[in-house]
C-alpha cells in the first residue's frame, strides 16, 4: 500500500483535478488491504473476522513502533477510501461530449444542487398556495434548531467534490434556511437533513460533584481555576461570614486594586450568596488580573456544588464557568512584536 | 456581506456571556416565543468567559467601563479607574452644593445621581449625523452620512477626551476638568455640544453631495 497523508488534511483534494488512481488501482488497494488485514489478525492470534480498525492500529503500533512526535508521519494501514480521497470521475465520454448537462458552467454539481433545492422550495410554494386556496391553515411544525446545524463550506465541498466560493456557499445556506422557514412538513424533511450535522450535546458531559463534609460538619467543595498563567485552588465552606483568604492573606491586602476584589465576588453575587460562605484558595503564577480571573473562575466551578442545576446553567451563560482561551500572543520574526511591526521607512 | 473578523482565540461558534442577572430571575411565563426559542438555543451553544472589567454587580455599567478603557493610557487601568471614581465623586459633590444652596421649589429639578448625569451628556454630545470623505473624480467630497449606535457613542466619548486632555487645560486636573464638562453638557451648554452643532451644520451645508452615499 502506498502511503500518503491526504487523507488526513482537510483540504478538498477531490476538486483539484481528474482521478490520478483509476478505479480499477483502488479496487487491487482495498483487496489487499482486506488480504493485509486477515494476514495481520492471524500474525497477532487474534480472529480474522472481527479484526476492527482499532485493533488494526494497536496492532501496527506494536510491530512497527515509532519515536516519530507527528501521529500522521508514522506508519499506519487504514481502509484505502481514507487514503486515497474520493475523486471525480472523467465527466465526458469517448466523443468528448460531456455527460452533465451543466458540465460547462465549471462548478456543475453546485449549480445542479442549487436547482433541485430551487425546485423544491417552488413546490413547497405550490402546496402551500393550494392550502390556503382550500383555506386550510398551513401547519407549522416546531423542528428542533437547537440540535443541529449546517454543513460547513468543507463539509460542503467534501460532499460536491467541487471547490466552492465563499459566497456560492452563503447563497446555499439562504436556500435551506428559506425552505426550513416555511411550514415544509415531510416531504423536504429528508432532503434537509442530508445538509444538517448534529451538535453533539458537548455541555451535558460536565459532573457536578457533591458537597464534602469536614470534621466539623460544614459542608464545603473545591474547584480549580486558571487565567493566562495563573492557577488557583479553591475551597468554599458553607455557613460562612463572606471571609475571603487568599494564601493566607486577606483579600483587601492581597488585592488592593477594586477591580480584582469585584472579579472575587462576581460569582456569589451573581447567585445571591454574598455573606453565606467562607472561602480559602491558593493561588499562584500571572499577574494581579489573572490570580483574580483564576480564583473567580475556581470559586464558580466550586459553588455548582451548592446550587440547583438551572442556576449552574445561569452561570455558565453569564461567562462564569468557562475558562478564558485567551493568552499573550507571541512575538513573530520581522515584527517588534506581536502585532506592532518595526518603523516603516521610506529608504 | 461578509463580515471578515480578526482572529480571536474563541471558535466563532462561542456566543458573548450575558451579564445581567435580572435576566435570569425572569419566571418562565413571563417570556415571550421568541425568547424561549433563543434560550433554547443557548442552551446547546458554547459561551465565552466574561471578560474581567464586567461584574453583575450594581456598580459596573457599561458605558462606563468603555470610556474608562478610552481614558486609559499603556494599559494603566488602576490609574483610569481612579480617575473616574474621582470625576463621579467631583460631579456629587457640585450637585449636592448646588442642591443645598437651592430654594425648595428648585430642589427636585437638581439631577445629584452621578451616573444620570454621564448618562445623559453622553446623550446630548452625540452627533445625529457624520461626514464622510469620498472620492469622486479627483476631488474629495465630504458626504453626510448617517452615523452607526456605536460610532455616535464613540464619537461623543472621544471628544470629551479629548477636551479634557487639551493644552489649555493643564492646570486643572482630569477629574475635575471631566465633571466640568459633564455638567456643561448635562444642560447642554459647553465647547463638546458646540462641536456637535458645528458637525450638523456642516452636514446640512454639504446636503447637495448627499446623493454620492451608496450604502
Amino acid at each position: 500500500l502506498i502511503y500518503t497523508t491526504t487523507a488526513v488534511q482537510r483540504k478538498n483534494v477531490g476538486a483539484s483535478g481528474p482521478e490520478k488512481y483509476t478505479e480499477a488501482f483502488i479496487k487491487k488497494q482495498i483487496e489487499e488491504f482486506n488480504l493485509g488485514k486477515r494476514h495481520l489478525a492471524n500474525m497477532m492470534g487474534e480472529d480474522p473476522e472481527t479484526f476492527t480498525q482499532e485493533d488494526i492500529d494497536r496492532a501496527i503500533a506494536y510491530l512497527f513502533p515509532s519515536g516519530l512526535f507527528d501521529k500522521q508521519a508514522r506508519p499506519m494501514m487504514k481502509h484505502p477510501s481514507e487514503i486515497f480521497p474520493e475523486q471525480r470521475k472523467i465527466q465526458w465520454g469517448e466523443d468528448g461530449r460531456p455527460f452533465h448537462f451543466l458540465f460547462y458552467t465549471g462548478k456543475q454539481s453546485y449549480y445542479s444542487l442549487m436547482h433541485e433545492t430551487y425546485e423544491k422550495l417552488l413546490t413547497v410554494q405550490k402546496y402551500q398556495d393550494q392550502l390556503t386556496a382550500q383555506d386550510v391553515p398551513p401547519q407549522k411544525e416546531k423542528r428542533n434548531l437547537a440540535g443541529s446545524r449546517w454543513l460547513t463550506k468543507i463539509e460542503l465541498e467534501e460532499m460536491l467534490l467541487e471547490k466552492l466560493s465563499d459566497n456560492d456557499y452563503l447563497r446555499f445556506i439562504q436556500l435551506l434556511e428559506k425552505l426550513m422557514v416555511l411550514p415544509c412538513g415531510d416531504m423536504e424533511e429528508k432532503y434537509i437533513q442530508k445538509f444538517t450535522k448534529e451538535v453533539p450535546a458537548q455541555l451535558q458531559k460536565v459532573v457536578i460533584e457533591p458537597l464534602k463534609y469536614d470534621e466539623r460538619g460544614v459542608a464545603f467543595s473545591t474547584g480549580e481555576g486558571i487565567r493566562k498563567t495563573a492557577t488557583a485552588t479553591a475551597t468554599v465552606y458553607d455557613n460562612g461570614t463572606g471571609k475571603i483568604t487568599v494564601n493566607g492573606i486577606d483579600i483587601l491586602h492581597y488585592f488592593p486594586v477594586l477591580q480584582d476584589r469585584e472579579q472575587l465576588l462576581f460569582p456569589f453575587q451573581f447567585l445571591d450568596r454574598v455573606g453565606k460562605h467562607d472561602m480559602i484558595c491558593t493561588v499562584s503564577g500571572g499577574g494581579r488580573s489573572a490570580q483574580a480571573g483564576a480564583i473567580r473562575l475556581a470559586s464558580a466551578k466550586a459553588l455548582r456544588s451548592f446550587v440547583t442545576e438551572k442556576e449552574v446553567e445561569f452561570m455558565r451563560q453569564a461567562g462564569l464557568l468557562t475558562v478564558d482561551p485567551r493568552v499573550k500572543e507571541r512575538k513573530k520574526p520581522g515584527q517588534e512584536g506581536a502585532r506592532r511591526k518595526f518603523t516603516w521607512k521610506k529608504r | 456581506r461578509l463580515m471578515q473578523v480578526r482572529w480571536s482565540r474563541y471558535n466563532p461558534s462561542f456566543l458573548e456571556p450575558e451579564v445581567n442577572k435580572e435576566l435570569y430571575q425572569k419566571p418562565l411565563e413571563e417570556l415571550s416565543e421568541e425568547e424561549k426559542e433563543k434560550l433554547e438555543l443557548k442552551a446547546v451553544q458554547p459561551i465565552k468567559a466574561a471578560p474581567p472589567s464586567v461584574s453583575s454587580s450594581v456598580f459596573s455599567d457599561p458605558m462606563i467601563s468603555k470610556f474608562t478603557n478610552m481614558m486609559m493610557k499603556d494599559g494603566n487601568k488602576v490609574l483610569a479607574r481612579s480617575l473616574m471614581a474621582q470625576t463621579l465623586e467631583a460631579i456629587k459633590r457640585k450637585q449636592l452644593e448646588k442642591y443645598h444652596k437651592a430654594p425648595e421649589d428648585e430642589k427636585e429639578a437638581i439631577e445629584c445621581n452621578p451616573y444620570v448625569i454621564f448618562h445623559q451628556a453622553l446623550k446630548n454630545c452625540q452627533p445625529i449625523i457624520g461626514l464622510s470623505s469620498i472620492t469622486r473624480g479627483g476631488k474629495t467630497y465630504q458626504v453626510p452620512v448617517p452615523l452607526k449606535d456605536n460610532r455616535k457613542r464613540f464619537l461623543a466619548m472621544k471628544w470629551l477626551i479629548t477636551e479634557c486632555r487639551e493644552n489649555k487645560n493643564r492646570r486643572t486636573f482630569m477629574p475635575e476638568k471631566l465633571s466640568q464638562e459633564l455638567l456643561q453638557a448635562f444642560n447642554n451648554e459647553g465647547p463638546i455640544i458646540k462641536k456637535k452643532h458645528v458637525l450638523h451644520k456642516m452636514a446640512e451645508a454639504n446636503r447637495a453631495y448627499a446623493h454620492f452615499r451608496w450604502w
